[in-house]
């Protein structure tokens, strides 16, 4: 099906089906995902999984999802290629969206405080010169849950130069 | 076409043909990645549409206004900036994508990711009508002064321009990387 005919309905938030989510299809997703584009072909980014039952000393994680897929990228001391790096995993994260969905796979992008505290990166492995970009909540989606369209999205901000 | 395959082939395109893009066509692609992405409340970015031959004009003008500030460019380089300013009127069309700032770090990037995502949706949109699209964050444009030409406000950032048209010949991908090289578990151990 064409992504112009897809229908924008994304399986609802936290129905998880609690069941893990193999790790061989995560990288098979992936290993499409980082054909995203990238200036430079710097690919700036890292992966960390974390199973729901591998969260145990992590007490700023709530194990809510069946996995963590953490997306961290290499920082830039140049902020136009911090951007630049920024930008090109959220089109990787992007284009793992589109594919885990196909999959019934739910990957929602979470942003939250302690990605932004260093002993938390720490305690992940993130090195000094990593940042985390997003959290991606990882897990397959109950049939029985709801099916919300989300972002309507009918009026653009648009003008012309 | 495979989603996998869309994602895979599609590449950027910096070289168009004269087929003209319709300003409709482009508006569904955009109102499509805006529905593919998901994000939470209202829409904190905008688009600044340049397809007339007018407006291209003025957008190649503005790209290449400040290298020739430069007097020693102006005099040593005029062939350079001639040709790209040349090279930017020939683009069909372009859309400049802009995004509000945020003093929270969270809000900050999330909509920043947002609007990436929505210009990735856009690039396989794109590619699905064979419309090329490349985008574009060259240092020489980023400056004040091209800013103000765009009407960039207080509070907001310039995310890229999307350069967009038909095209002949995609140029071959470089290969990635393998996620497994990039790819780290997280084990617990209980000490
Ligand atoms: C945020 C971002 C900025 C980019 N900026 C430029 C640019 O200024 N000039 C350019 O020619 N290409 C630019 N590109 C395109 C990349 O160079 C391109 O994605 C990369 O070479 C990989 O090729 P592919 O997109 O065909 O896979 C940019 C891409 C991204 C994601």
């Amino acid at each position: 099906m064409k992504l112009m005919v897809r229908s924008n309905e994304w399986i609802s938030n936290r129905q998880w089906d609690m069941s893990p989510v193999p790790q061989a299809l995560i990288l098979e997703l992936l290993n499409h995902a980082v054909w995203a584009p990238n200036h430079r072909n710097r690919e700036p980014w890292r992966f960390i999984y974390i199973s729901r039952n591998n969260t145990g000393g992590l007490d700023f994680i709530q194990a809510q999802a069946p996995g963590y897929l953490i997306i961290t990228m290499n920082n830039e001391n140049d902020a136009n290629k911090q951007n630049e790096n920024l930008a090109a995993v959220f089109c990787l994260i992007q284009n793992f969206r589109l594919l885990a969905w196909e999959q019934k796979l739910g990957a929602n992008v979470c942003f939250y405080e302690w990605m932004y505290d260093r002993r938390n990166c720490q305690q992940l492995g993130v090195m000094d010169k990593e940042r985390i970009v997003a959290v991606l909540e990882v897990g397959f989606c109950n049939e029985s849950s709801a099916v919300v369209p989300t972002s309507s999205a009918a009026v653009l901000n648009w003008r012309s130069l | 076409m495979q989603l996998e395959q869309l994602i895979r082939e599609r590449r950027s395109i910096r070289k168009y043909n004269n087929l003209p893009v319709s300003q409709d066509l482009i508006i569904k692609l955009l109102q499509q990645a805006e529905r593919l992405c998901s994000y939470d409340g209202e829409a904190r970015w905008r688009y600044v549409y340049v397809g007339t031959p007018e407006a291209r004009e003025r957008l190649a003008d503005y790209m290449v206004e400040k290298l020739q500030d430069n007097k020693i460019v102006k005099l040593v380089l005029s062939k350079v900036t001639d040709a790209l300013h040349k090279r930017v009127l020939e683009v069909p069309a372009s859309l400049i994508v802009i995004a509000k700032t945020d003093s929270n770090p969270i809000i900050h990037d999330q909509t920043y990711g947002a609007v990436c995502r929505i210009m990735q949706n856009l690039q396989l949109l794109g590619w699905e009508e064979r419309i090329g699209m490349v985008w574009i964050t060259d240092p020489m444009i980023q400056n004040e002064r091209f800013y103000k030409r765009i009407g960039l406000q207080e509070g907001e950032r310039f995310v890229g321009i999307v350069q967009m048209g038909y095209f002949d010949k995609a140029p071959k991908g470089r290969s990635r990387t393998p996620a497994e090289r990039n790819w780290t578990e997280f084990v617990w151990n209980e000490r």
